[in-house]
C-alpha cells in the first residue's frame, strides 16, 4: 500500500487516546455523575456549612433572653439591657418550649432574690436550657458568661465600698492571644476543601476507567482492538492519558466551584476565617498532580481483572472506602503529623493540602516526597495493566 | 498465504483440555478456505492464534511469511480479522468505530478519510454512516464489524462465524463481498459449523474434529473420500459419529 502511514508508537497512543475522550465525553451518564459531584457536591455543602456558622454568630450578637421575676433583681435586668440583650417575659410553658427548640436559653430570678441580696446572702437565679443542642450552645455560653460578668462587678462593686482593692478578690489575670491567622482557623471548612479536592482527584476517572477497560471487555470489543497493531503498553498508556484528561478536568472544576463561590457568592458574613484565592487555588493543583496521575491508572488496572463494569465498581468500593477514610482519621487525629507521612500517597497530600489553605507556602523537598510513591506506583500499573492486555485470559468471558 | 505446521494449544491449569492438537494446513490466495467443525471443534482458537492473539504451545504458523508469534505486529497489518467477538462502541457513529481501527493501522488524513469512504460505501451503510452505533441492527452492526477489519486493505482475511445472527438478506451481501475479495487475490479463512456456508462459498474445506484435522480437499474430493453423496453425510461419515449433528 502506498498511502502515507504514521507507524510509530506515539502515533497509536495519540490515536487511542483521543477515541477515548471522545467516547467518555459522549457518555452523559458518567459525565454528568462526574461533573455533579465535582461542580455541586463540595461547594453547595461548604455553603450550608458557612450558613450554619454564621446563623450561630448571629444568635450571639442578638441574644434575646427571656426572663421570669425580672421585677426581683432590677440591678441585673438593667446590666443585661445596657449589654444589649433584648429581654423577653418568659411564657408559662417554656420549659416544653426549650425542648423543641423553639428558646435557647431561659433566665428565673428566684423568688426570693431580691429577699435574699437585702439579707446579705448570694442570690439566686436559675437557668434553663438544653445543652444537647448545638445551636443553643453559643446563646448558653453568652448568657453565663454575662451573669459572671455581672457577679464580679456587683463583687467589686461590694468590696470597693469596704474599701478593699478590687484586685484582692481577682488575684489571677487572665489575657489570652487568639495566634490563628485568619486562614488557620475554620478548621471544618479548610477540611472540607481539601477532602473535596481530594475526593474528585480520587473518583474523578473512576466511571471512565472502568467503561474503557471492564466495559471494553464486557462489550466484547477488546478482542478484535487486540488484533490491531496496537501494543498493549501503548493501549494502556493512551486510555491512561485519555482518563487523566477527564480526572483533572473534574479537579478543576471542583476547585474552581470553590473558588467562584467564595469569590462571587453572597456569603454570610462570618469574616471567612481562612482564603482561598488563586494562589490556593494553583497549588492545590500542583499537590493534587500526582493523584490526578495515579488514580486513573489504578482504577485502569482494577477495570481490567473485571470482567463487568459490576464487577469492577464492587472491586473498587474496598479501595474508595479506604482511600476516602484516610483524611477523616487525619483530621481527627489533630496531632502533629510524622514526617514520614508525606511519602505515603493521599495521606501526603492532605497534608500539603491543609498547608496551602493555612496560607503557607509549599516546602519543595516534602513535596518531591509526596511525588515520588505515587509516580512510581503509576509506572507500576501501567505496566501491570499492559500485561493484562497481553494475557491470553482477557479474551476469556464475557 | 495462511501455513499451519502441527500446531497445538491446551487450556487449564495443567492443560488438560486439548483445544488444537496438531494441525497443519495451507490457505492459499485467491481462494476461500472453509474451517469447517463441530461447535468445540477448535475453530476459535486456531483462528486466534492465527490472529496473533494466542500463543501456540508448539508447532508453527505463518501467514505470508510471518511468524505469528515472532512477528506478530508485522502481521497485525496484513490481516483483517472478524472475530468472534465483534463489540463496536456503541458512543461512536460507525464512521469514527472505522476510522478508529484505519488510525490504529497507521493510515492518516486523506489516505484515512477516503478508505473510510470508499468501505461505507461497499458495505452500502452511508446512510447510516453517521449515526451512533448504539441503535444499529445485527446486520448493520456486523457490516461496520467488517468494514472495520478490512480499513487497512489486508492481504489475509480470517473470519470466525461471520454469517451468526444474520438473516438471509445479509448473508447473500456477505457472501458477494467474500467472493468480490476473493477475485481482488486475498487470501480468506472462513470458519463455520454450517455445511451449506462453507459449500456454497469455499474452495478449500478443512475438517477440524477434536482439535484435530480429519479431512482436507474440495467439496468433491471429500464426496469421493467418504463415499457418500451429499456433503453433510460426508461431513458426519468424516467426524465419525452424529456429533457433528448433535452439537
Amino acid at each position: 500500500m502506498d498511502s502515507p502511514r504514521s507507524n510509530s508508537a506515539p502515533a497509536r497512543i495519540g490515536v487511542v487516546a483521543r477515541k477515548e475522550v471522545v467516547d467518555i465525553f459522549r457518555d452523559r451518564r458518567t459525565v454528568l455523575v462526574t461533573l455533579m459531584t465535582a461542580i455541586a457536591a463540595g461547594p453547595v455543602l461548604m455553603l450550608l456549612v458557612l450558613n450554619l456558622v454564621a446563623r450561630q454568630a448571629d444568635r450571639v450578637r442578638e441574644i434575646s433572653l427571656p426572663v421570669i421575676r425580672g421585677e426581683q433583681a432590677p440591678a441585673l435586668i438593667a446590666f443585661l439591657e445596657r449589654q444589649q440583650v433584648t429581654l423577653t417575659p418568659a411564657p408559662a410553658d417554656f420549659e416544653e418550649r426549650i425542648k423543641t427548640g423553639d428558646l435557647d436559653v431561659v433566665l428565673e430570678i428566684d423568688a426570693g432574690f431580691a429577699a435574699d441580696v437585702a439579707k446579705g446572702r448570694p442570690g439566686t437565679v436559675h437557668l434553663a436550657y438544653d445543652r444537647s443542642r448545638d445551636r443553643a450552645r453559643a446563646s448558653i455560653a453568652e448568657v453565663e458568661s454575662l451573669l459572671r460578668a455581672y457577679n464580679r462587678e456587683w463583687g467589686r462593686g461590694r468590696l470597693l465600698l469596704r474599701g478593699v482593692a478590687a484586685e484582692v478578690a481577682n488575684p489571677l489575670n487572665v489575657e489570652s492571644r487568639d495566634l490563628a491567622t485568619p486562614q488557620s482557623s475554620g478548621a471544618l471548612v479548610l477540611f472540607l476543601i481539601a477532602f473535596y479536592g481530594l475526593f474528585a482527584a480520587v473518583m474523578g476517572g473512576m466511571a471512565a476507567a472502568l467503561d474503557t477497560t471492564a466495559g471494553e471487555r464486557e462489550r466484547a470489543s477488546l478482542e478484535p482492538l487486540l488484533t490491531t497493531p496496537v501494543a498493549p503498553l501503548e493501549l494502556a498508556v493512551g486510555k491512561w492519558l485519555a482518563v487523566v484528561a477527564l480526572n483533572a478536568t473534574a479537579v478543576l472544576l471542583t476547585l474552581s466551584g470553590f473558588y467562584l463561590m467564595l469569590r462571587f457568592a453572597p456569603l454570610p458574613a462570618v469574616g471567612i476565617p481562612f482564603l482561598f484565592g488563586l494562589t490556593e487555588l494553583g497549588r492545590f493543583v500542583i499537590v493534587l498532580t500526582p493523584l490526578i496521575a495515579l488514580m486513573p491508572a489504578i482504577l485502569l488496572y482494577v477495570g481490567c481483572r473485571s470482567r463487568t463494569f459490576k464487577e469492577a465498581q464492587s472491586n473498587l468500593s474496598v479501595l474508595l472506602f479506604v482511600v476516602s477514610l484516610i483524611p477523616i482519621v487525619q483530621m481527627f487525629l489533630q496531632r502533629k503529623e510524622p514526617a514520614w507521612l508525606t511519602w505515603v500517597p493521599i495521606s501526603g497530600q492532605y497534608a500539603l493540602l491543609s498547608r496551602a489553605l493555612r496560607g503557607e507556602a509549599l516546602p519543595m523537598i516534602e513535596l518531591l516526597q509526596s511525588y515520588a510513591v505515587p509516580g512510581l506506583l503509576t509506572l507500576v500499573a501501567l505496566l501491570a495493566v499492559a500485561r493484562l492486555f497481553s494475557r491470553e485470559s482477557v479474551l476469556a468471558g464475557k | 498465504m495462511i501455513t499451519t505446521q502441527g500446531v497445538m494449544k491446551s487450556f487449564g491449569r495443567r492443560g488438560e483440555v486439548q483445544a488444537v492438537n496438531g494441525v497443519s494446513f495451507i490457505a492459499a490466495d485467491g481462494e476461500i478456505t472453509g474451517l469447517l467443525g463441530p461447535n468445540g471443534a477448535g475453530k476459535t482458537t486456531l483462528l486466534r492464534m492465527l490472529a496473533t492473539l494466542m500463543i501456540p504451545d508448539s508447532g508453527s504458523a505463518t501467514v505470508d511469511g510471518h511468524d505469528v508469534v515472532s512477528d506478530r505486529y508485522a502481521l497485525r497489518r496484513r490481516i483483517g480479522v472478524l472475530s468472534d467477538a465483534r463489540g463496536l462502541y456503541p458512543r461512536l457513529s460507525a464512521r469514527e468505530n472505522i476510522r478508529y481501527y484505519g488510525a490504529l493501522q497507521g493510515l492518516v488524513g486523506d489516505a484515512l478519510d477516503a478508505r473510510v469512504d470508499a468501505l461505507i460505501r461497499a458495505m452500502s451503510i452511508a446512510d447510516i454512516a453517521d449515526r451512533r452505533v448504539q441503535g444499529f441492527s445485527q446486520g448493520e452492526r456486523m457490516k461496520v464489524a467488517i468494514a472495520r477489519a478490512l480499513v487497512h486493505d489486508p492481504q489475509t482475511i480470517l473470519l470466525d462465524e461471520p454469517t451468526n445472527g444474520l438473516d438471509i438478506m445479509s448473508i447473500r451481501a456477505l457472501r458477494d463481498l467474500l467472493r468480490a475479495l476473493r477475485e481482488q487475490g486475498k487470501c480468506l479463512l472462513f470458519s463455520s459449523h454450517v455445511m451449506q456456508e462453507v459449500s456454497a462459498l469455499c474452495q478449500r474445506i478443512v475438517i477440524l474434529g477434536r482439535g484435530q484435522v480429519v479431512a482436507t480437499g474440495t467439496a468433491d474430493e471429500l464426496l469421493a473420500q467418504s463415499g457418500e453423496r451429499t456433503l453433510e453425510d460426508a461431513f458426519v461419515r468424516l467426524l465419525g459419529s452424529g456429533e457433528g449433528l448433535a452439537a
